[in-house]
């Protein structure tokens, strides 16, 4: 019960005073666990001009367990998995390095920064973190091919 | 207190919890260090740890139900991880009353209370002062509710219906007041234009017929800004050149429809002819692309041609009015070039075949006249030990003729002549069955 009247607080926060690029909204007007989350790539990023649609899910026991935060839209980035799943990993978002006191839109505010500076050391996709170190040039020219397919 | 007395501390005081004070609306703006990180509401009965975080009681006592391996006597602090076991009630005076002075609005907002209160009076001020706190009605028949303020001294159930002396309608007994002073249709009222007196019931009826009722002008959608007492209207309406100019107006508005509808019509239409032709475009490109990579190694002179014609292609995308045409023309030439190109390649498969047949028949002929040469030694072999033979047979015979001449010489000879025969005379069958025999050893002379 505790769980729907903070995730209900965080969600009201969000939609009145939404964080640069992002717009929040519930998938299911009856759940609060499932949100949509539309995020637009930040300038200056390969992802410019795109629209990523994220979803991101609440356990239960939010907010001492950590919400999960998944890609729908394909893209190209060493942390986000390359699969239908599109799972993205965030170091903030472990089981054992979950605090209570972090809030959703911190959360959406890293996963965008994430989008801006990946961390290639941190990451799930080994090759694209490879071509990311190595030839960053390629790795920007695929990740706006993939934008402009899939994201816009 | 440890961590199992503060749990049980906390089970206990829920129960008597009545009103959920982070529900509650809150009118003011708090300061930010006021907001419990768990529940993000102002603190509700917080408690402190040993590395100085606040929290709600309620909010840490789930949250070391959640963090707490089974019966270990310590958990890790939900702000900063340290491992915490011991639990302090003890907060800053100043703190809780920071919290209780914060402005809310009455729970009982949904029942009418408009009061603003500070957070810490909400508890009394809902058990005892709020008059809009439901209780069960004193009368014990009746099975409703009743706000606190309507049940009054003299404990009399309002739910019961009275009759409107004047209207003869049946209302409930705490709104009959109301009813016989404002809303009973048998009140009378005054126009307001007219200054006629009729009854609230027939007001509406009225106001619709009241000559003295300002009303606008037919040609008021024309932008006729008259606005009249419904007596003078008609006469306006005569001399109104706006309404005498309705009906063409009202031609023309119909026909602006009709030819914007068409036009949505023809935007569509448009629209997917354009598309049409986008997807022409766009496979001619590509089929003009890959025939230039297919085709453009071998024949330099060609690709050439074929990069120009592309080259002209892209040209004239540009240019969608002279697009058709020229996409006809290169579309022809494509054709024919790739047409000579097939045949090309099919005249170069030709050749290639034919030289392999040549090859292969040059390579038959080679293994047929060794085969020949071989029988062609043997049979020679096998003429060579015939002759032998026959020699051998002729030379007695030879040797019968000539005796009687010169014996002594000839006797030798004849020595000779036998033993070269007894060495062929065993000969013949060895070379016969011999492949390859030396011919030059056979060979008599």
């Amino acid at each position: 019960m505790g769980s729907i009247k903070r995730i209900s607080k965080e969600l009201t926060e969000l939609t009145e005073s939404p964080p640069e690029g992002i717009t929040v909204e519930l998938a299911d007007e009856s759940n609060v666990y499932e949100w949509k989350v539309i995020m637009e790539g930040p300038e200056g990023s390969p992802y410019y001009n795109g629209k990523f649609l994220v979803k991101l899910s609440l356990p239960t026991e939010y907010p001492f367990k950590p919400p999960t935060v998944s890609f729908a839209t394909k893209i190209y980035h060493p942390n986000v998995t390359n699969d239908e799943k599109g799972s993205m990993c965030l170091g903030m978002l472990r089981a054992d390095e979950w605090k209570p006191s972090s809030k959703i839109a911190a959360v959406l505010q890293f996963a965008r920064q994430l989008l801006s500076e990946p961390m290639p050391d941190d990451a799930v996709e080994g090759r694209i973190a490879e071509q990311y170190k190595t030839d960053r040039g390629r790795y920007e020219e695929v990740a706006r091919e993939w934008t402009r397919k899939h994201a816009s | 207190m440890n961590l199992q007395d503060f749990i049980a501390m906390e089970e206990s005081r829920e129960r008597d919890e009545l009103i959920d004070l982070r529900s509650l609306d809150l009118v003011s703006e708090y300061d930010s260090h006021l907001m419990c990180p768990i529940c993000h509401c102002p603190f509700v009965a917080p408690v402190r740890l040993q590395c100085d975080h606040v929290f709600c009681g309620s909010c840490l006592s789930s949250a070391i139900n959640t963090f707490r391996s089974a019966d270990s006597d310590e958990f890790p602090c939900p702000s900063c991880r340290n491992p915490t076991q011991k639990v302090s009630a003890s907060v800053p005076r100043l703190l809780i009353n920071m919290c209780d002075e914060i402005r809310v609005r009455c729970p009982l907002i949904t029942e009418g209370c408009q009061e603003i209160i500070p957070r810490g009076h909400v508890q009394s001020h809902v058990e005892k002062y709020c008059g809009y706190r439901l209780l069960p009605c004193p009368d014990n028949s009746c099975d409703q509710m009743t706000r606190s303020k309507d049940v009054g001294m003299d404990q009399k159930c309002i739910h019961k219906a009275r009759r409107c002396a004047h209207c003869e309608e049946d209302v409930l007994e705490h709104e009959y007041e109301e009813h016989e002073k404002e809303l009973c249709p048998v009140l009378e009222v005054t126009c307001a234009d007219c200054e006629t007196v009729v009854t609230r019931r027939a007001l509406q009826e009225h106001i619709e017929s009241c000559p003295e009722v300002a009303i606008p002008c037919s040609a008021s959608k024309y932008a006729c800004p008259a606005k009249i007492r419904r007596a003078d209207i008609a006469a306006h309406e005569q001399s109104c050149p706006i309404v005498a100019m309705g009906p063409y107006f009202e031609a023309q508005d119909a026909r602006l429809k009709s030819l914007e509808s068409s036009m949505r019509h023809l935007q569509q239409r448009n629209e997917i002819f354009e598309d049409g032709l986008a997807n022409l475009r766009s496979t001619l490109v590509e089929s003009t692309r890959l025939g230039a990579s297919s085709h453009g190694s071998g024949q330099p002179t060609q690709s050439g041609r074929e990069q120009q014609s592309s080259a002209r292609v892209d040209v004239h995308t540009d240019d969608p009015a002279d697009l058709s045409a020229s996409v006809f023309s290169s579309n022809a030439t494509t054709y024919l070039l790739s047409l000579h190109e097939s045949l090309r390649e099919e005249v170069s498969q030709l050749s290639h075949a034919i030289t392999d047949l040549d090859a292969r028949a040059s390579m038959a002929i080679m293994n047929e006249c060794m085969r020949i040469k071989e029988d062609i030694a043997h049979t020679n072999a096998a003429v060579n030990s015939v002759r032998m033979q026959v020699q051998w047979l002729m030379n007695p015979r030879l040797h019968q003729g000539t005796r009687g001449g010169a014996v002594r010489p000839n006797s030798t000879e004849s020595e000779g002549t036998r033993t070269t025969m007894a060495s062929s005379a065993a000969g013949p069958s060895h070379a016969a069955g011999q492949s390859l025999g030396p011919p030059s050893a056979q060979t008599p002379q």
